[in-house]
């Protein structure tokens, strides 16, 4: 009685699980847009945690990176991975500054338009951004918990190498919860962000190495 | 004539086997077979911290190695924040990129991986003499698709491989802080030409 009682459980949460996701229609959208326009002007600083997962199809598990995130407007960022290594990356404008356990070098984007595409792309999807990119085909989903939006790039190249970014956002406060890059392959990278905190005061002493 | 005799010389030694040069003494007895264990577990993802110095640049990442089969093997290379940099599929004697970062797509360097991660991942090399120095280490000549190899066994454990041309060494292949199987640092050293890899397991 108890196995047929969990099986109908599991049966209700799976299907609810199938359900939950459904194409928003152009108001939602429209207000969706501008909630997140509106939080994403309001926002001068984030610093938040992370753990990434990079899954490739052959793997028996995601390799699990974690660390914090920092972002300061207009268009500094720093991934600082501490678990399970020392590893740093700052997004300066057109710079990027790594800080490998110790090693440090200066990386000037402008040698690759496909890094420097990436870093614009990682900039305006922490901010919740992405929307006035025109780069971009963009579908737009909705769930009980979050809103989530699909963007596919038009641009040959990008899209060799990056099939689509799914950002997932909070229905309440319109902040990204997670960013997904999928790779032609169906391989991806997941980055889920915990312990979020808006506007605190960040020197910039933090972005530099 | 004397100097005619000097250069002779010279050629001489420098054409002189790897095993002479080193003052190895053969081993006699049956040939032993030598076993590279290190990527050899068909349910275990190898994850590896990767630095590689290629001329004047270095490439920070992360370096997977995945068993799928019998000399099969996917090695894949991805900046730490996961964007791929290479992924080629090993079958037997085939090699296939998968993908590759156009600025990392240099014939020299592809070849040198190549040749660099078939040898990390080749289990069973043809064996063709064994060698012993004055210590403990044993010295397994063996060979690769046409290129001789040095496997340096101390206690029964593969801890280096040399890469020799013409008597001389080219390449070291380093494994260390062995467990149980898993080297969980790797260290790959080449002679003539500005590439080091360095690997730690995470």
């Amino acid at each position: 009685m108890r196995n047929l009682l969990f099986l109908i459980v599991l049966i209700a949460n799976t299907s609810l699980l199938f359900a939950q996701e459904s194409n928003m229609n152009n108001t939602e959208i429209a207000e969706f847009k501008a909630k997140i326009s509106e939080t994403s002007k309001a926002t001068n600083t984030i610093q938040s945690n992370f753990t990434q997962y990079k899954h490739l199809d052959f793997l028996s598990n995601d390799i699990t990176t974690q660390g914090k995130m920092a972002f300061k407007a207009p268009n500094m960022v720093k991934w600082e991975y501490t678990e399970p290594f020392k590893y740093s990356i700052i997004f300066k404008g057109d710079k990027l500054i790594i800080n490998d356990s110790g090693t440090k070098s200066n990386m000037d984007l402008g040698n690759s338009a496909l890094f420097r595409k990436l870093n614009q792309l990682i900039v305006n999807s922490v901010k919740g951004n992405l929307f006035q990119d025109s780069d971009f085909t963009m579908s737009y989903f909705k769930s009980q918990n979050y809103y989530k939006v699909i963007f596919i790039p038009k641009d040959e190249k990008i899209k060799s190498y990056i099939a689509s970014f799914i950002l997932f956002f909070d229905k309440e406060k319109a902040d990204v919860l997670e960013v997904k890059m999928v790779e032609p392959t169906n391989d991806f990278t997941r980055i889920v962000f915990t312990d979020r905190l808006i506007n605190k005061p960040l020197d910039n002493e933090v972005f530099s190495n | 004539m004397k100097y005619f005799l000097t250069s002779l010389t010279l050629l001489v030694f420098a054409c002189a086997s790897f095993p002479k040069k080193n003052n190895l003494e053969r081993s006699y007895g049956d040939i032993p077979t030598v076993i590279n264990p290190y990527f050899s577990n068909l349910s275990k993802d190898y994850i590896y911290k990767a630095k590689i110095n290629f001329a004047e640049k270095s490439f920070g990442g992360i370096f997977v190695v995945k068993k799928l089969g019998e000399e099969y093997y996917r090695v894949v290379f991805t900046t730490e924040m996961g964007n791929k940099i290479f992924d080629f599929t090993f079958i037997k004697n085939e090699f296939k990129i998968n993908f590759i970062l156009k600025e990392m797509n240099k014939k020299i360097l592809v070849n040198f991986l190549r040749k660099d991660f078939y040898v990390l991942i080749h289990e069973n090399p043809k064996v063709l003499d064994h060698y012993k120095n004055l210590g403990d280490t044993l010295f397994t000549e063996t060979r690769i698709k046409n290129n001789t190899y040095f496997y340096l066994e101390e206690k029964q454990q593969l801890h280096k491989i040399l890469a020799t041309q013409r008597g001389k060494e080219k390449s070291q292949y380093i494994f260390s802080e062995v467990e149980k199987n898993h080297a969980k640092q790797i260290n790959i050293r080449h002679k003539d030409i500005k590439l080091s890899i360095n690997l730690k397991a995470i």
